[in-house]
C-alpha cells in the first residue's frame, strides 16, 4: 500500500471523475469527466488510461469487463470503481487541498468561492 | 455517449489501430475509440494520441523486473552484451503485446509447416550452392538422409504442437461465471499452494543442475545463474491478501498469474539454454573458425528448431494464463443467501 499523501494532481482529478460517476464510470465518460474537473487544461485520453492503470496497480481503484454492447461495435466497456483505500486517499488530498486554500485566501484574500466542509 | 456513435470507422483503419494496441487494452480501448468516433480523421488522430500512452502503461504494467533481469542475464550469457542491449526493451514490448489467449490451433500448425518449409529451402539452397566436398564432410548418402529427416520435421513439430493443443484442452479452465467469494478465495488458496509447491520443486532441480553442472566443471557462469534462479524461486511468494472483498481479491489473483506466467516462460527458456549454449559453442562457433559454413548454418537451425519448441510451450501456457485472467475480468460475485 502506498503512502496516503502520494497522489498526484492528475490522479487525485482521475479519482473524483470516478467518485462523481459512480457506476458509469468507464474511460470515455471519465475522459469526459476529467476534462471538465481540469479546466482550461487539456487531459489526453490516453494519460488518463495510464493513470488508470497506475491507480488500479496501487490497489486504489479496480476495474471489470462489461457485456458487449453494439454502440462499441461489439466491445465491453472497462467500468472503473474505487476502493477504501483510494477513498481515503482522496479525502486526504482534499483536506490538503482545504488547508492550501485557507492559508492563500488568508495572505492573498479575494478567493470569490469557499470550499464545501 | 452512446447517441455519438452512429456508425464505425472504416474496417481498414479499424484494423491498424486495433494491431497497435496492445492485447489486454484492445476491447476497452478500442470500444471506447469506437464510441466517439466521428470521422477517419478524428478516429486516427485520436488512436495516434492515445495507443502510445497504452503501449507504455502496458510495459510498466507488465514489468517484472527480478524475471527481466534474470531473463537479461541469461541473454547476456548465451549472446552477449550487445544481444542482452537490444533484446531487453524487446521483451519488454513483447510482455506489453503478449496475446490475450491460446493460439489458434490453425496457426500454429502453420508456423510448424513454415519452419519446416524455411529448413526445407535452406537445405536445398546448400544442397545446389555448396559442392558435395564442402558440406561439412558429409558425403552425399548422409546429404540425403538428413535431408529426408527434415521431410519428417513438418509432420513432427506439427504433432508436438497438436500435442501442447490437447493438453491444453485438458485443463480446467476457470469458469467466467459468477462465484461467491468463499469460492474465489478457495481457488486463490489453491494457486497459492500450487506456485509454491511449484517453485521448491523447481529450485530443488535447479540447484540440483548447478551442482551437476560444477562437478562436471561446466559453464560456471550458467550453474550460477541456475543458484541464483533457484534462491530466487525460494523466495517468491504469492502471497494471501489480508481479508478484502471480491473485487480487489479478483485483482489480486490477476496480478499474481500474470507475475507467475513471466516467471515460467523465463524458466522454460533456463531449462533449454545448456543445449542452446552447447549448439552456439561446438556446431556454429567452432564450424565458422574451421571454415566450414554449411555446419554452422546445419547448427543455426538446430538451435531454431529448439527455440522453436520453446516459444510453442510459453505461447500455449501463457495463452492459457491470458485466458484465465480474462475469465477472471468477466466474474461477478454471486452473493450466497447469508451474505445477500
Amino acid at each position: 500500500m502506498p503512502p496516503l499523501d502520494s497522489l498526484g494532481q492528475f490522479e487525485q482529478i482521475v479519482l473524483t471523475a470516478i467518485l462523481a460517476l459512480d457506476d458509469n464510470a468507464y474511460g470515455v465518460t471519465i475522459h469526459a469527466k476529467v476534462e471538465e474537473l481540469s479546466r482550461p487544461k487539456k487531459a489526453s485520453r490516453g494519460a488518463v488510461y495510464a493513470t488508470l492503470d497506475r491507480m488500479e496497480d496501487k490497489g486504489l481503484i479496480t476495474s471489470w469487463l462489461s457485456e458487449p454492447t453494439k454502440e462499441r461495435g461489439g466491445r465491453s466497456r472497462r467500468h472503473y470503481r474505487i476502493e477504501k483505500s483510494g477513498e481515503k486517499a482522496l479525502r486526504e488530498s482534499a483536506r490538503t487541498a482545504q488547508r492550501l486554500f485557507e492559508t492563500i485566501a488568508q495572505n492573498l484574500g479575494g478567493l470569490a468561492w469557499k470550499p464545501p466542509r | 455517449m452512446e447517441a455519438a456513435a452512429l456508425t464505425g470507422p472504416p474496417a481498414w483503419l479499424e484494423r491498424i489501430v486495433l494491431l497497435a494496441i496492445p492485447p489486454a487494452a484492445r476491447e476497452a480501448v478500442a470500444g471506447d475509440l469506437w464510441e466517439t468516433y466521428r470521422s477517419p480523421r478524428q478516429y486516427a488522430g485520436e488512436a495516434l494520441r492515445t495507443v502510445p500512452f497504452v503501449i507504455a502503461s502496458q510495459m510498466r504494467r507488465n514489468l517484472n523486473l527480478p524475471a527481466l533481469m534474470l531473463h537479461g542475464a541469461l541473454v547476456f550469457l548465451c549472446l552477449g552484451g550487445p544481444a542482452a542491449t537490444l533484446l531487453l526493451p524487446a521483451l519488454m514490448l513483447r510482455d506489453a503485446y503478449q496475446a490475450t489467449a491460446r493460439p489458434c490451433p490453425q496457426h500454429a500448425f502453420r508456423d510448424s509447416v513454415l519452419l519446416a518449409s524455411g529448413v526445407m529451402i535452406l537445405l536445398l539452397q546448400i544442397s545446389v550452392r555448396f559442392p558435395p566436398g564442402v558440406r561439412s564432410g558429409l558425403d552425399a548418402f548422409a546429404w540425403l538422409s538428413l535431408f529426408l529427416q527434415a521431410l519428417f520435421l513438418s509432420p513432427f513439430l506439427c504433432l508436438f504442437r497438436a500435442g501442447l493443443i490437447m493438453l491444453g484442452d485438458r485443463k480446467v479452465p476457470i469458469a467466467a461465471s459468477d462465484l461467491p467469494l468463499e469460492e474465489l478465495v478457495r481457488n486463490y488458496r489453491d494457486f497459492t499452494h500450487d506456485v509454491r509447491r511449484r517453485n521448491l520443486l523447481q529450485a530443488a532441480m535447479l540447484a540440483l543442475a548447478a551442482v551437476c553442472a560444477f562437478f562436471f566443471a561446466w559453464n560456471v557462469m550458467l550453474a550460477g545463474l541456475f543458484l541464483l534462479v533457484a534462491f530466487f524461486l525460494l523466495l517468491d511468494t504469492a502471497p494471501f491478501p489480508p481479508a478484502c472483498d471480491f473485487v480487489s481479491l479478483r485483482a489480486r489473483y490477476q496480478q499474481a498469474l500474470a507475475r507467475q506466467q513471466q516467471l515460467r516462460r523465463f524458466l522454460r527458456w533456463l531449462w533449454f539454454a545448456p543445449a542452446l549454449m552447447f549448439l552456439q559453442a561446438r556446431l556454429i562457433e567452432s564450424s565458422l573458425t574451421a571454415g566450414r559454413p554449411v555446419a554452422a548454418m546445419l547448427g543455426s537451425i538446430a538451435a531454431v528448431i529448439l527455440c522453436f519448441l520453446v516459444m510453442a510451450l510459453n505461447r500455449e501456457h501463457g495463452g492459457r494464463v491470458q485466458e484465465e485472467i480474462g475469465a477472471l475480468d468477466r466474474m461477478r460475485e454471486r452473493l450466497t443467501p447469508a451474505a445477500g
